[in-house]
Formats: structure tokens, C-alpha cells, sequence
């Protein structure tokens, strides 16, 4: 795979994830349903062996804060510091089989869901609503999915 | 070299998160980027566009009747009810004369907007409507709903607008009783999908369980003497300064489909 194509690849996929973040539900399954770009993500870095993630996941971050209306900046240092993660067992998870790789996925959830929520806390208030705490349960559960509909689109 | 690649991002982040939550020097950067962006809400919302196409196309002709007969007889009641309204609205305005009071009968602008079924962050109680700064939507205007007011626009591209429910915990509206005019600013509560507070009302003030809050439109920002909620418990601890007062939402806001967007009137 050329650079181009690595690069094409996060553009299809950061796309695909903005739009179905954008997906109204009703509230209960919005609090617990996935992070999406941070899975898809995921997938790009594992699978790719594209070059400059940390700046890839930096402004991937940034648009998403734009897009959700959010604090600028909060899901981009989320992004940065799970793939920070992400890629420190990058050969290990590439190797794995599909039960540890959601243990994988579980571990940078939850280190995206603690800095995106210490963030919301230091400017909003300790305003949360608890049902959020269970989308890294749902991350690792629906990641064969993910995993399995990223390789169709990559192909 | 690696840990420096991590860092650079980091602290850009946490710089960027300093920026926008104290200053608003990014604002426009924003406001660009989310033009940019704003594609990627006309795809999420294609479906319900192309679902409502369909609906109205294929609508059946005695039931569209039936709807019209309905609307026409809801026409007529409102006119007759808008009648009643114009006096009073005379009477008022020949009372202050004699009284010489300032006070005048707010003149608002509304218009019309479809509530997309768009989501946003999923710790903050926002929706999407179909106005943007083309159809004349701007930061800060008020918007209501059938029943009471909903929100504020905080956020404006040329097609969309997104609005600050009034029961998100960020969301403050100064209000006044109906009842004897005692002033608070509300605040939405995060546990509860439907619920909002009434803060800095001292203790000693004549507040009732049932009572009516409404916009007060003290500085300007908001139109004055739209519904916002019922009081419906009152909390007076002692050692607290103010009352701690709950106020059920006069709009249901999981049922929005039409809003209005509220301005005053330039004349």
C-alpha cells in the first residue's frame, strides 16, 4: 500500500465514522454505543501502517469536536493518548486472536472515555450521565463487526 | 523521537482546550471548519428527507381533506382567540399611557424550522434544526416550541443551526414568576432527560409549588414572556442562601418536530 492509499483508506473511514456519530438514537443507546472514530481509528493504525498517526488522530480529533459542538481539543487529546496506547501493542494485537484484541479495544476506550470525560468534568461540572461508562463494553463487543466491515472496505 | 510526537499533539490539545473554553479566539475557526463539515449532516439527514418525500407524495388524498378541514377549524379558533388578544393588547397600551409607564408589549419576528434527526455530543442535550444563517438564524436567538420555549442557538452554519436544550446543565435563561415577577436563572439537570433547576432565588421569596416561570428577557439577549415551566417542588434548607426550586419543562422536548426561531422585531 502506497502512502496515498493509507491516506485515502483514513479518509473513507474517518467519513464513514463521522456520519454514523451522527446517527440520531434515542438517548439510552447514544450514551452506550461506541466511539466510532476512535475504533475506526483503531483499525487504520492496525491495519494500514500509515505514517503520522498522533497528527492524523490530533486533527481527526479536532474536526470531530467541531462537528459535535464540543470543547476543542477534548477528543483529540483523547484520540492522541488512546493511540498512543494502540501503538505501543501494535505487533501484538496485529498477532492476537479476536477475544484479546477486544480486551485491547476495552483498555483504549477506557482511556479515551477518562481523559473525554476528566475534560467535560474540569470545564462543565461533574454534569454525567452514567450510562456513558458502559460504551467500552460495547466498543470491544461490536469490534469483530467493525473489524469485519473495515476489511470489505478496504479491499 | 517518538514520545515527542505524542507530546506536541498533547499539548497543542490541552492549549486549544484552555483557548476555547476561556477566550473566543477560536469561534471562527469553528464556525468555518463546521461549514466545511456541514455535508456530513445533509447525508445523515438524506433518510428522513427522503422518508418524508415519500410519505407526502403517496399521501392519501381523503385523509390530506380531513387534515385540511382540521387545520382550517384550528385557523379560526386562533384568529378568534387573536382577536380577544388585540384588545387586550389596546387596553394595555391605553393603561400605560394614563399610568405613563415604559412598559410595552414585546413585538417579535418568529420563523419556522424543522428539527433534524441529527445527533451531537452524547453529554450535551442538543438537536440540529433545519435554518442557518441563510434563512437569517443567528447565535443567542431563542427558540420555542408549540408549548414553551426549548433552547438557544449556539452554534450556526449557512443550512443548520444547533440548539442548547434548556435542560442542558450548561444552559442558563434568566425567568420571572408570572405570578409576582421574583427573578432566577434556570439550569438543566444531566441525571434527568426532562428536568431543570431554578437557581438564586432567596429564601424568603413567595414561590409556590405549580407556579409559572417565563423568559424575563433581563439583558436582552432573550425575547421576554415565553412559557418555560412549572414549578414543581421547592426545596428551603436553612443553612442554604438561596431555594433550591425544580421546574418541569412546559415544552416535552423529546417530541419537537416544528420550532420557531424567536427575534425581536426591527421596526
Amino acid at each position: 500500500m502506497t502512502n496515498t492509499t493509507h491516506l485515502f483508506l483514513l479518509i473513507k473511514i474517518s467519513i464513514i465514522a463521522f456520519i454514523i456519530g451522527a446517527i440520531s438514537l434515542p438517548s439510552f443507546l447514544e450514551l452506550i454505543s461506541p466511539f466510532w472514530l476512535l475504533s475506526f481509528f483503531i483499525y487504520w493504525l492496525i491495519y494500514s501502517n500509515g505514517k503520522s498517526v498522533f497528527t492524523s488522530a490530533f486533527i481527526l480529533g479536532i474536526l470531530l469536536d467541531v462537528l459535535q459542538g464540543g470543547i476543542l481539543g477534548q477528543n483529540a487529546l483523547a484520540l492522541v493518548l488512546s493511540s498512543a496506547f494502540i501503538l505501543n501493542v501494535k505487533k501484538s494485537f496485529f498477532v492476537s486472536n479476536i477475544t484479546t484484541q477486544q480486551v485491547y479495544i476495552f483498555i483504549s476506550t477506557l482511556i479515551y472515555l477518562i481523559t473525554f470525560l476528566l475534560i467535560h468534568s474540569l470545564v462543565n461540572g461533574l454534569n454525567i450521565k452514567w450510562l456513558i461508562l458502559l460504551s467500552p463494553f460495547t466498543s470491544a463487543l461490536l469490534w469483530p463487526l467493525i473489524r469485519l466491515l473495515l476489511a470489505k472496505l478496504k479491499q | 523521537m517518538r514520545l515527542l510526537k505524542l507530546l506536541v499533539p498533547v499539548f497543542l490539545s490541552i492549549i486549544l482546550i484552555v483557548f476555547d473554553t476561556r477566550f473566543s479566539y477560536l469561534d471562527n475557526f469553528k464556525k468555518f471548519t463546521l461549514t466545511l463539515l456541514s455535508p456530513i449532516y445533509v447525508i445523515v439527514d438524506l433518510p428522513s428527507q427522503v422518508i418524508g418525500w415519500v410519505n407526502d407524495k403517496g399521501a392519501d388524498n381523503d385523509k390530506l381533506i380531513s387534515e385540511n378541514d382540521y387545520l382550517q377549524g384550528q385557523l379560526i379558533e386562533l384568529k378568534v382567540r387573536l382577536q380577544t388578544y388585540n384588545n387586550l393588547a389596546l387596553e394595555n397600551q391605553k393603561i400605560s399611557k394614563l399610568l405613563d409607564s415604559s412598559y410595552e408589549i414585546p413585538n417579535h419576528d418568529a420563523k419556522l424550522a424543522h428539527v433534524k434527526s441529527i445527533s451531537q455530543s452524547r453529554l450535551s442535550k442538543k438537536i440540529i434544526i433545519g435554518k442557518g444563517s441563510n434563512d437569517g438564524a443567528a447565535l443567542s436567538q431563542l427558540i420555542v416550541g408549540s408549548d414553551g420555549a426549548v433552547g438557544q442557538i449556539t452554534q450556526v452554519t449557512p443550512m443548520y443551526s444547533t440548539v442548547r436544550l434548556l435542560t442542558d446543565p450548561t444552559q442558563h435563561m434568566p425567568v420571572k414568576n408570572s405570578r409576582n415577577g421574583i427573578r432566577g436563572i434556570t439550569k438543566g439537570v444531566a441525571s434527568n432527560a426532562n428536568g431543570m433547576i431554578i437557581e438564586f432565588v432567596p429564601l424568603d421569596s413567595d414561590v409556590k409549588v405549580g407556579d409559572i416561570f417565563l423568559t424575563s428577557g433581563i439583558g436582552n439577549l432573550y425575547p421576554s414572556g415565553y412559557l418555560v415551566g412549572r414549578v414543581t417542588s421547592i426545596n428551603d434548607t436553612i443553612d442554604a442562601s438561596f431555594l433550591s426550586i425544580s421546574l418541569q419543562p412546559a415544552q416535552n422536548m423529546n417530541k419537537l418536530e416544528l420550532v420557531l426561531i424567536v427575534k425581536e422585531k426591527n421596526d
